[in-house]
C-alpha cells in the first residue's frame, strides 16, 4: 500500500510542481475538465492497475503462503513420521531389553544337574544327540524330565496322604478302644484289692506310695527308697509309709519371684512397723523363726516291729531351710505298759533314741551352715525346738544321704544314696536292740521298784543260792544331784557322767548295813555297761577312797561286767549287776574280821564258804563266786 | 561350790571299758632299773608298765613322756611284788615268779626269761606271792606270800633251797637285816618273825598286837609293812606304826598315824611311810611328823626311792597305790608330777 500511497503521492507531487495553483484556472476550465476527465480516466485506470497490482500482490502472497504452508505441512508430516518411528524404535528397544531380561519361570526351577539328568532320564526324553548341541533343546528336555518326575512324585504324595489318613483313622479307633478299657481296668484293680491283701502283696498300696514319693524332698526320698529296699530285701518287720499332704508339697513349688516380692514387701512393712511400735519386732522375729524352721509337709514313717510285738514308730521330717532331717520316735507295745516311776525316761520319745551312736545326742544341728542362719533370726540353739521338730541325730542325716563334713568348706549338701545304704542295716539293728533293751529295762524297773531283783533262770548260776542282802529302794536321780554326790567324783572326773546318761540310786540293806549305789545308765545300754559307785554306811562311812574292798566291789560290777551279761542280747546285765552287789555286800559283811575289843557276837555270822578271808597286800575279801562248787575265792 | 565340768567325750564301748579299767586300777609294786633311768610298775590286771624317768624328768618333758614306754601283760593275776637285780627284773604275783631282762623289756613283745613256782603245799588255790627279797650275799631270792612260808630260791640254779615255816597266816612283807643275815617277815597273824638264813630257823618273834602301845584292835592285827636298819625295825599295818629296838624287842616310838600304813622305809634320817590316805608321811625318828605330802591316789601301796648311783638326775621318790598313777616327788616336800598307766 505504500507503493500505492507513494504512487498517489507522486502524482500529487507532480501536480503540485507542474501546476501553479490559482493563476491558471481560468485557462481553461474545459481543458481542465478534459484533463480532469483524462486524469480521472487515468486515475481510474491507475486505480484499476493498482487494484490489479494489489490483487496480484495478494495472489502472489497467497501463493507464497500456500507454498509455504504445503512445505510446512510436509515437513510436519515427516517430522511426525520421524517421531513415530523414533517412538517405535524406542518401544521396540524397550521390548527387546524386556525380552532379553525376561526370566523365564523355568529358570527358577532347580533342575537336576546335567550329569544326573543324562544319567537318569530315559533316552526318549533326554535325546542326547539333539540336546547336547542345542542348549534350547537341552533345557526343554530337562524341563520335560522335571515335569515327569514331578508328576510321579505328586502321585506318590497323594498316595501317602491317603495312607496317612487311613492310619490316623485306625489310631482314633484304637484310642477309643483303650480309653474304654481304662475304667474297666480300674474296676478290676479295685476288685483285686481284697485279693492283694489276702496274699500280702500290696502292689496297689506300693504304687500309690511311689506316686506320693515323687513329691518328697531329696533326703526323704533317699530314706524312703533305701528303707523300702532294705525292708524288702533283709527285714520283713520294717514297714515304710509316707504321711502328709501331697497338695501342700506341690504348692511349695511356686515361682520364686512371688516369694521374693513377698520378702521385699514384708521388709518394707517391717520397717514401717518398727517405726510405729516396738513389740511387733518380736512377733516379726518369731514369724521369721517359724519360717526358718518350717518342715516339709510330707514325712516318712518307719515302723520297726520287734519280736515281742512292740513297735517303734519313727517319723522323719525334713526342715527345708536348714537342709537337715529330724526324727520323732514313739514306742508302742502289744500290751499296755504300766510305767514304774523310775522308768519315766526310758521310753520317752525325747530320749529313747539318744546316743544311738556314741555321742549322737541330737540336740545340736549337724549342719554347720545353720549357725549363720540361726544368728540372723536369733535362734540360740536347735535344742529349744527339738520337742516339736524332732531330733536331728547324725544317723538320721546319714540315712537321708546327707553328709556334713566338718573340715571341708560347705558346698550345697545333696542327698546321697550310697551313704544311706551303707548305714541302713547297722542303724536298723541298733534301733531294734535299743527298743528291746529299753523295754527289758522297763520291765526290770517295775520289779526293782518293788524290791525284787529279777534274775532269770539262765543267770542263776552266777550267784549263790542264798542271798540275804535285799534291794530296798530304786529311784531316779537327777544329773546334777549325781554330780553333787561325794562318792561319784571319780566317774565325773573321768568324763563318764554326761548329761545324756540316766542316773539312778539303789539302796541295798542287810541288818544295820546300808549300801548306796549310784548308777550311771548310758543310753547305749547294754553294750555299754552301767557304772556303779558305792557308799557303805556300816560302822562308819566307807567309799572307794577309804576302803579298798569297796573299790574291789565296784571293780567286780564295773570292770568284770562281761561275766554278768548273760545270754545275748544281754538285757540281764543291770539286774545281774544288782544281784552281784547284794552278794558282794553279803560277803563283805560276813568276812569282816571280828574286833576283839568289842563285846558281843558278830552281827553277820559267816555263812559263805570261803577258802581264805584275806589275800594280797590290800587284804582283799573273796568276792569271786565259783560255780558250781559254790565257794568264794579271790580273783 | 562350782566345779568345772570335765569335757565329756563321746565314748564307745571300748573307750568306756578302758576308762573303767583305769579307774579301778591298783598299782601294787614298783621297781627301778639298774641304770636308774626306768621305773617298772605292776598293777592288779597283771600288767607291767615301764616308764622312762629320765624322759619324764628332763626339761622337754611332754605329756607323752608321762605315759609308759611299753606296757605288757606279765602275769595272769596281779603283780604284787617286784625287785630288780643288776640285770633282771623279777616280778611275782599269782603264785609264780618271772624274770625279765631289763635290756629286752623296752622292746615290744618281750618274753620272760624264766618262770618258777615254789613248791606249795596245797593245790586247791594257788597262793599269791606278796613279797620278794634279794639276798645279794647268797645270790638268792626269798619269796613269801599266801602259803605262810618263806621260800628261798637260788638265782643261779633256780632251785628252791629252803622253806621257812612258822607263820600261821599269810605273809605280807619281808625285810633283810644285813649284818647278821637275817630275814624279817611280817604277816597277817600279827607277828614279825626273824629268821636266820644259815640255820634256817626262826630266831625271834615279836607279836606286835600284844603290845598295848601300838595295838589297834579295830584295825586288826596284821603287819602290812616292815623296814629294818639292822638294830632298829619299823613296822605298821593294823597296829600303829612303831619303831622297835630289835635286840630288846621293845617298841620305842609309836608314830601317831591313825590310818594303817602299807609301806614304810628308812631314808637318811627319816622314816617315810604311806598307806591309807593320800599322803606320804615323813617322820622323825623321835616320832614327830615332819611333813605330810599329798599324792594323787586315795591310798598308797608302795614307795620307791631311786638311789641308783648311775643316774643321779633321776633321784626321785615314786609312790603308787589305788589308782593308775605313779606320783613322782623330786623333792620330798611336794609332788612334782604323776606318771600314768
Amino acid at each position: 500500500m505504500s507503493s500505492e500511497s507513494s504512487k498517489k503521492r507522486k502524482p500529487k507531487v507532480i501536480r503540485s510542481d507542474g501546476a501553479p495553483a490559482e493563476g491558471k484556472r481560468n485557462r481553461s476550465d474545459t481543458e481542465q475538465a478534459i484533463e480532469i476527465e483524462e486524469r480521472r480516466i487515468q486515475s481510474c485506470v491507475h486505480f484499476m492497475t493498482l487494484k490489479k497490482l494489489n490483487r496480484l500482490a495478494h495472489i502472489r502472497l497467497k501463493k507464497g503462503r500456500d507454498q509455504t504452508h504445503e512445505a510446512k505441512q510436509k515437513v510436519d508430516a515427516y517430522h511426525l513420521q520421524l517421531q513415530n518411528l523414533l517412538y517405535e524404535v524406542m518401544h521396540l528397544q524397550k521390548e527387546i531389553t524386556k525380552c532379553l531380561e525376561f526370566k523365564s519361570k523355568h529358570e527358577e526351577i532347580d533342575l537336576v544337574s546335567l550329569e544326573e539328568f543324562y544319567k537318569e532320564a530315559p533316552p526318549d526324553i533326554s535325546k542326547a544327540e539333539v540336546t547336547m548341541g542345542d542348549p534350547h533343546q537341552q533345557t526343554l528336555a530337562r524341563l520335560d524330565w522335571e515335569l515327569e518326575q514331578r508328576k510321579r512324585l505328586a502321585e506318590k504324595y497323594r498316595e501317602c496322604l491317603s495312607n496317612k489318613e487311613k492310619i490316623l483313622k485306625e489310631i482314633e479307633v484304637k484310642k477309643e478302644y483303650l480309653s474304654s478299657l481304662q475304667p474297666r481296668l480300674n474296676s478290676i484293680m479295685q476288685a483285686s484289692l481284697p485279693v492283694q491283701e489276702y496274699l500280702f502283696m500290696p502292689f496297689d498300696q506300693a504304687h500309690k506310695q511311689y506316686e506320693t514319693a515323687r513329691h518328697l524332698p531329696p533326703p526323704l526320698y533317699v530314706l524312703f527308697v533305701q528303707a523300702t529296699a532294705y525292708g524288702q530285701a533283709c527285714d520283713k518287720t520294717l514297714s515304710v509309709a509316707i504321711e502328709g499332704s501331697v497338695d501342700e508339697a506341690k504348692a511349695l513349688f511356686k515361682p520364686p519371684e512371688d516369694s521374693q516380692d513377698d520378702e521385699s514387701d514384708s521388709d518394707a512393712e517391717e520397717e514401717q512397723t518398727t517405726k510405729r511400735r516396738r513389740p511387733t519386732l518380736g512377733v516379726q522375729l518369731d514369724d521369721k523363726r517359724k519360717e526358718m524352721l518350717k518342715r516339709h509337709p510330707l514325712s516318712v514313717m518307719l515302723d520297726l516291729k520287734c519280736k515281742d510285738d512292740s513297735v517303734l514308730h519313727l517319723t522323719f521330717f525334713y526342715l527345708m531351710n536348714l537342709n537337715i532331717m529330724t526324727v520323732k520316735a514313739k514306742v508302742t507295745t502289744a500290751t499296755e505298759l504300766i510305767t514304774p516311776i523310775s522308768a519315766g525316761d526310758l521310753l520317752s520319745p525325747d530320749s529313747v533314741l539318744s546316743c544311738l551312736y556314741p555321742g549322737d545326742h541330737g540336740k545340736k544341728t549337724p549342719n554347720p551352715a545353720n549357725q549363720y542362719q540361726f544368728d540372723k533370726v536369733g535362734i540360740l540353739t536347735l535344742s529349744d525346738y527339738v520337742l516339736e521338730l524332732g531330733h536331728p541325730y547324725l544317723w538320721v542325716q546319714k540315712l537321708g544321704g546327707l553328709h556334713f563334713p566338718k573340715e571341708q568348706p560347705q558346698q550345697t549338701v545333696i542327698a546321697d544314696h550310697s551313704l544311706s545304704a551303707s548305714h541302713m542295716e547297722t542303724t536298723m539293728k541298733l534301733l531294734k536292740t535299743r527298743v528291746q533293751s529299753r523295754l527289758a529295762l522297763h520291765k526290770q524297773f517295775a520289779s526293782l521298784e518293788h524290791g525284787i531283783v529279777p534274775v532269770t533262770s539262765d543267770c542263776q548260776y552266777l550267784f549263790p543260792a542264798k542271798v540275804v542282802s535285799r534291794l530296798v529302794k530304786w529311784v531316779t536321780v537327777a544329773h546334777e544331784d549325781y554330780m553333787e554326790l561325794h562318792f561319784t567324783k571319780d566317774i565325773v572326773d573321768a568324763g563318764l557322767a554326761g548329761d545324756t546318761n540316766l542316773y539312778y540310786m539303789a539302796l541295798i540293806e542287810r541288818g544295820t548295813a546300808k549300801l548306796q549305789a549310784a548308777v550311771v545308765l548310758n543310753p547305749g545300754y547294754s553294750s555299754i555297761p552301767p557304772i556303779f559307785q558305792l557308799c557303805l554306811n556300816w560302822k562308819g562311812e566307807k567309799t572307794n577312797s577309804n576302803d579298798d574292798n569297796i573299790r574291789a566291789m565296784e571293780s567286780e560290777v564295773n570292770v568284770c561286767y562281761k561275766e554278768l551279761c548273760g545270754p545275748w542280747p544281754s538285757h540281764q546285765l543291770l539286774t545281774n549287776q544288782l544281784q552281784r552287789l547284794c552278794v558282794l555286800l553279803d560277803v563283805y559283811l560276813e568276812t569282816e574280821s571280828h574286833d576283839d575289843s568289842v563285846e558281843g557276837p558278830k552281827e553277820f555270822p559267816q555263812e559263805k564258804m570261803c577258802l581264805r578271808l584275806f589275800r594280797g597286800p590290800s587284804r582283799m575279801k573273796p568276792f569271786k563266786y565259783n560255780h558250781p562248787q559254790g565257794f568264794f575265792s579271790h580273783r | 561350790m562350782e566345779r568345772a565340768l570335765p569335757l565329756v567325750v563321746p565314748l564307745g564301748q571300748a573307750e568306756v571299758f578302758q576308762a573303767l579299767q583305769r579307774l579301778h586300777m591298783t598299782i601294787f609294786s614298783q621297781s627301778v632299773s639298774p641304770c636308774g633311768k626306768f621305773l617298772a610298775a605292776g598293777n592288779n590286771y597283771g600288767q607291767i608298765a615301764i616308764f622312762s624317768l629320765s624322759a619324764a624328768l628332763s626339761s622337754e618333758a611332754k605329756e607323752e613322756s608321762k605315759k609308759p614306754v611299753v606296757t605288757f601283760q606279765a602275769h595272769d593275776g596281779p603283780v604284787y611284788s617286784m625287785v630288780s637285780t643288776d640285770r633282771h627284773l623279777l616280778s611275782a604275783g599269782d603264785g609264780e615268779v618271772k624274770a625279765w631282762l631289763w635290756a629286752e623289756m623296752l622292746k615290744k613283745g618281750c618274753k620272760e626269761l624264766w618262770c618258777r613256782q615254789p613248791p606249795y603245799r596245797t593245790s586247791l588255790e594257788v597262793p599269791e606271792i606278796n613279797a620278794l627279797l634279794l639276798v645279794p650275799k647268797e645270790n638268792s631270792l626269798i619269796l613269801a606270800g599266801g602259803d605262810c612260808q618263806l621260800h628261798t630260791m637260788d638265782l643261779e640254779t633256780g632251785t628252791f633251797t629252803r622253806v621257812l615255816r612258822g607263820h600261821t597266816d599269810y605273809i605280807h612283807c619281808l625285810a633283810l637285816r644285813e649284818r647278821s643275815p637275817e630275814v624279817l617277815s611280817g604277816g597277817e597273824d600279827g607277828a614279825v618273825r626273824l629268821w636266820d638264813l644259815r640255820t634256817a630257823k626262826e630266831v625271834q618273834t615279836i607279836e606286835v598286837y600284844k603290845h598295848e602301845e601300838c595295838s589297834r584292835p579295830h584295825n586288826g592285827r596284821w603287819i602290812g609293812c616292815l623296814a629294818t636298819d639292822s638294830d632298829w625295825m619299823v613296822c605298821g599295818g593294823g597296829p600303829a606304826l612303831t619303831l622297835w629296838h630289835l635286840r630288846s624287842s621293845t617298841p620305842t616310838t609309836v608314830f601317831p598315824m591313825r590310818a594303817p600304813q602299807k609301806h614304810v622305809t628308812f631314808y637318811q634320817d627319816l622314816i617315810l611311810s604311806a598307806g591309807q590316805g593320800r599322803c606320804v608321811n615323813q617322820w622323825q625318828l623321835s616320832g614327830e611328823l615332819k611333813a605330810q605330802v599329798p599324792g594323787s591316789s586315795p591310798g598308797l601301796l608302795s614307795l620307791s626311792l631311786n638311789q641308783q648311783p648311775a643316774a643321779p638326775e633321776c633321784k626321785v621318790l615314786t609312790a603308787a597305790g589305788n589308782s593308775c598313777r605313779v606320783d613322782v616327788f623330786t623333792n620330798l616336800g611336794y609332788r612334782a608330777f604323776s606318771l600314768s598307766f
